[in-house]
């Protein structure tokens, strides 16, 4: 291992230094002689890449070799310039100095098309699929194989789509029912498809940009295992990620970005997560892993749920029949796979999505059919998952975003007249109660990082002392300071008598805070822990298939 | 904020020069010199005094439509209904200005104005209702209703209000006590001038010291958002689209009592949609909302009177217009999209 600035400029340097790495066991002896005839080549790298946009520098000197045929990982903070350096590769955007490397060769792209047409392929985190069409009809849109040239007249031969798409599958050793509608498939799956196009289309590189954020546990190791595969096939991956785990597990090497430069770089065998998390944060609080002592949680019930249910509607899931307690001082944890219900029965607590049966009782008080103005009064906060889209207006100030909702309140409005000075002053000491990091309160919410938006969030939604706080994914986005900031929020919210219904999809986090879990799959509640630590697996298990069998 | 006062100027003035370099082409193309004709656009507008006071008066009635619109518009509700609830307001404010007793004097201006609002309201209450409980399209609806308020308006003064004593399609005049009292005579620049920029303060008021105005500007950018924070989007959609009709209803009662102190058949060119023209060149800002009003202003009565100085015909400074309004609404695209994606462009 070695600290970025010994990272040697010269790639062939580096090359040398390389430590070649024991395959996985299946590995072909043929494909073995290939891969390392060509293994000390670097499929895709940057020397020295700056990119600034305006004031912000977003990248300050990055350099990266990936060799070929190993799955290199990039670990660093939300902010550290991950994304920047992704949409370099991709061509999406050129850096201000230093250059690309594809193929040993330094290259200037002016495009992902570029980028695709030297083999490299990207996964978004959002994946780029017609959820209307057929996993099939995905797999070889924009480029379907025709059974004769007649231009406009061709006709699609879906036989060989069939044939093609169903040899790649195999080949990484996925199984993938090509007719399904993309809609109505898995994530993990969807996933599968994603790679298995860019294969298609002739990658041997890919970029996957964290691709585990929206699996549950078990989806992560089929992900990995088809990511292994793809290793002894001899395609390089480049895997971003937030997770120190997973990179200890998957990956060859590792580089570290921290505030838009390389810090480290290293093969995994000679490094441990320990320094790997070191080198992510300077100044981190230390995150508290250990669970919290088992408390008994003696308050008055806050929150009662008693058979909801809620039709679907636009491809949401339904709800079905869930009863739940929430008491004061006590945060009760929503353990569930991305698209089981826990969005959608937050919207319904919110008053934002319309019921079909049973009842929401909000400190005794039947709620059910009451407005979100009304369910706010009572004394309910929100925290969506979505925060770009629902916790915050990004294009409106920063002012704005935080007193949205008291704006009727005095002393901001008195009198029907809305005092500028009094929003203000209020929005300021909300900001400066939760340490929100701002230039001017006048700037638009997008200045911020997702961090301090989602400071913001809490900032607004915990002004009015409220009695419940429904927290969906709170940290979705957060860099690791954030998420320390976000976990001591909550935990002070409960610790003063307040109720917490948090729904989170990092079972780490789940765990860390939560006083009991309860489990939903396809829109029911399939199970409680009543003590999460230690109880990963049982959770685990139960998000996957319904049931703790 | 001074990026956006800098982003607001050019959003302003991009329209302006561009209609400018074409006007100038279709100037050479037909022999003519750009600069001579421009400048004497610019003289036969700002000149003098009494010129000014025409510029003003043909910019009195889109200082009404134009807030309006903006009204709607800046809380994302494509209101396209201004120009219907101008033509049944003004109708409403000159049947009354000539059925009720002129020796009511004075009182005739309140009434009249306050029937001009009122029937305003409930014209615009009708699609906002429609949008906001059966998400009824509000351009589809409020387009339709223009066509209505046309043949309704046509139908009275064709019949009913028909005056006796002239020829076609206007109603009798309004008692001279309910003029509007001419600012600069013999200019028609009159009182519904001033009503028209206090309009405008009111709106500016309104967006920003008012908790509804900070509403609607939420929804504007975020529908999904206000929800979550409690404000009822529909309850702001009414309200936006009524507001609208009111300030659509004095604007017509104001170009009735004030201008043409009758209803006609061409009652109002345009004024409705020349006012939207007028509200996405300005940006919604009360500042730029006056300012394109002037601008729009002063291209009709340059264009009225600059054909008879030179031979330049009418249909340049048309051009001019139309020109300007295309830059103007390539604005109203940005809207529409930014509205489909729920919020503004992520970054």
């Amino acid at each position: 291992m070695f600290p970025a600035k010994d990272t040697p400029t010269s790639l062939s340097n580096n090359n040398q230094e390389r430590v070649v790495f024991p395959r996985a066991p299946d590995f072909s002896h043929a494909r073995e002689a290939i891969v390392l005839s060509t293994e000390r080549s670097v499929a895709l790298g940057a020397v020295d890449l700056h990119k600034s946009y305006g004031a912000t520098k977003a990248n300050r000197g990055i350099s990266l070799s990936v060799m070929r045929g190993e799955i290199h990982a990039i670990v660093g903070e939300n902010g550290a310039g991950k994304s920047t350096l992704m949409r370099m590769l991709q061509g999406v955007e050129r850096p201000d100095s230093g250059h690309v490397v594809i193929a040993d060769k330094p290259v200037v792209l002016n495009g992902p098309a570029e980028a695709l047409a030297l083999s490299i392929g990207m996964v978004h985190q959002e994946f780029m699929l017609a959820p209307d069409l057929t996993l099939l009809e995905n797999l070889v849109l924009g480029e379907e194989p025709v059974t004769r040239q007649l231009g406009p007249l061709s006709r699609i031969d879906w036989a060989k789509a069939l044939r093609e798409g169903q040899g790649l599958a195999e080949s990484i050793g996925a199984q993938i029912d090509w007719q399904r509608r993309t809609s109505s498939v898995p994530v993990h799956i969807l996933q599968f498809v994603e790679i298995i196009r860019l294969l298609r289309r002739g990658c041997n590189v890919l970029i996957l940009d964290e691709p585990t954020a929206v699996l549950a546990p078990p989806q992560v190791e089929e992900l990995f295992d088809l990511l292994r595969n793809l290793r002894a096939n001899g395609t390089t991956i480049l895997f971003i990620s937030h997770k120190i785990g997973e990179v200890m597990a998957l990956a060859d090497q590792v580089t570290v970005i921290r505030q838009g430069k390389t810090v480290f770089h290293s093969t995994i065998a000679e490094t441990t997560g320990p320094e790997i998390a070191s080198h992510i944060v300077r100044d981190a609080p230390p995150l508290e892993t250990s669970p919290p002592p088992s408390r008994t949680v003696t308050g008055e019930p806050v929150l009662e749920l008693d058979g909801l249910s809620a039709r679907s509607l636009e491809k949401s899931q339904s709800l079905d029949n869930i009863s739940l307690q929430v008491r004061a001082g006590e945060i009760l944890g929503i353990a569930g796979v991305s698209g089981n219900g826990q969005g959608e029965l937050a919207e319904c607590i919110a008053g934002l999505r319309d019921t079909s049966a049973g009842n929401i009782i909000l400190q005794g008080a039947d709620i059910t059919g009451e407005t979100t103005l009304a369910r706010r009064n009572r004394g309910l906060a929100y925290v969506s998952a979505d925060r770009r889209h629902e916790g915050l207006t990004t294009a409106a100030s920063i002012e704005t975003n935080v007193i949205a909702g008291s704006h009727r309140a005095p002393p901001i409005t008195r009198g029907g007249i809305l005092s500028r000075k009094n929003l203000r002053q209020e929005a300021s000491k909300r900001l400066a109660a939760l340490k929100v990091v701002f230039g001017k309160v006048t700037d638009p919410a997008d200045s911020l990082s997702g961090g301090n938006q989602q400071k913001l969030v809490f900032a607004r939604e915990s002004a009015d002392n409220p009695k419940l706080m429904i927290a969906s994914q709170p940290t979705r986005g957060v860099d690791l300071n954030g998420i320390a900031a976000i976990h001591g929020l909550l935990r002070d919210f409960r610790d003063q008598g307040g109720a917490v219904l948090l729904a989170s999809e990092e079972l780490d986090e789940l765990i860390a805070l939560s006083d009991r879990v309860v489990v939903i799959f396809e829109g029911r509640l399939v199970g409680e822990v009543t003590s999460p630590a230690g109880a990963m697996a049982q959770i685990g298990q139960m998000m996957v298939q319904g049931d703790a069998a | 904020m001074s990026s956006s006062i800098a982003s607001r100027s050019i959003g302003i003035l991009l329209p302006l020069v561009v209609s400018l370099i074409v006007s100038g082409v279709v100037l050479l193309v037909i022999g003519k010199n750009p600069l001579d004709v421009f400048s004497l656009i610019a003289t036969e507008s700002f000149g003098n005094a009494r010129r000014i006071a025409a510029t003003l008066s043909a910019a009195t009635p889109l200082l009404f439509t134009a807030v309006a619109t903006a009204v709607c518009f800046r809380s994302g509700v494509f209101n396209v209904g201004v120009e219907g609830a101008f033509l049944v307001g003004g109708l409403a404010a000159v049947f009354l200005g000539f059925t009720l007793p002129a020796a009511w004097g004075f009182a005739l201006f309140p009434i009249c104005f306050f029937a001009a609002a009122l029937i305003g309201a409930i014209w615009l209450y009708v699609p906002g209702i429609l949008l906001a409980k059966f998400e009824v399209d509000e351009v589809v609806s409020t387009l339709m209703l223009n066509f209505i308020a046309v043949a309704i308006t046509g139908y009275l003064v064709n019949g009913p209000l028909l005056s006796p004593l002239s020829g076609n399609n206007v109603t009798p005049l309004i008692h001279e006590v309910a003029y509007l009292p001419r600012l600069m005579p013999p200019s028609t620049l009159h009182a519904g001038f001033l009503i028209g920029l206090v309009c405008v303060a009111a709106y500016g008021f309104w967006c920003r010291y008012t908790p509804a105005g900070f509403e609607g500007g939420l929804i504007g950018l975020n529908q999904r958002f206000s929800r979550a924070v409690g404000i009822s989007v529909p309850r702001t959609i009414v309200g936006v689209m009524i507001l609208s009709g009111v300030i659509a209803g004095i604007g017509g009662a104001a170009h009735g009592m004030g201008q043409m102190h009758r209803f006609s058949d061409g009652f109002s060119p345009g004024y409705g949609f020349t006012g939207m023209a007028v509200a996405l060149l300005g940006r919604n800002h009360p500042i730029g909302i006056v300012l394109g009003a002037i601008l729009f202003g002063a291209l009709a009565s340059a264009g009225t009177t600059i054909q008879l100085f030179s031979n330049i015909p009418l249909d340049l400074v048309n051009i001019i217009q139309g020109t300007v309004m295309i830059f103007a609404v390539v604005e109203l695209g940005r809207i529409s999209l930014r509205r489909k994606k729920g919020t503004a462009n992520a970054g």
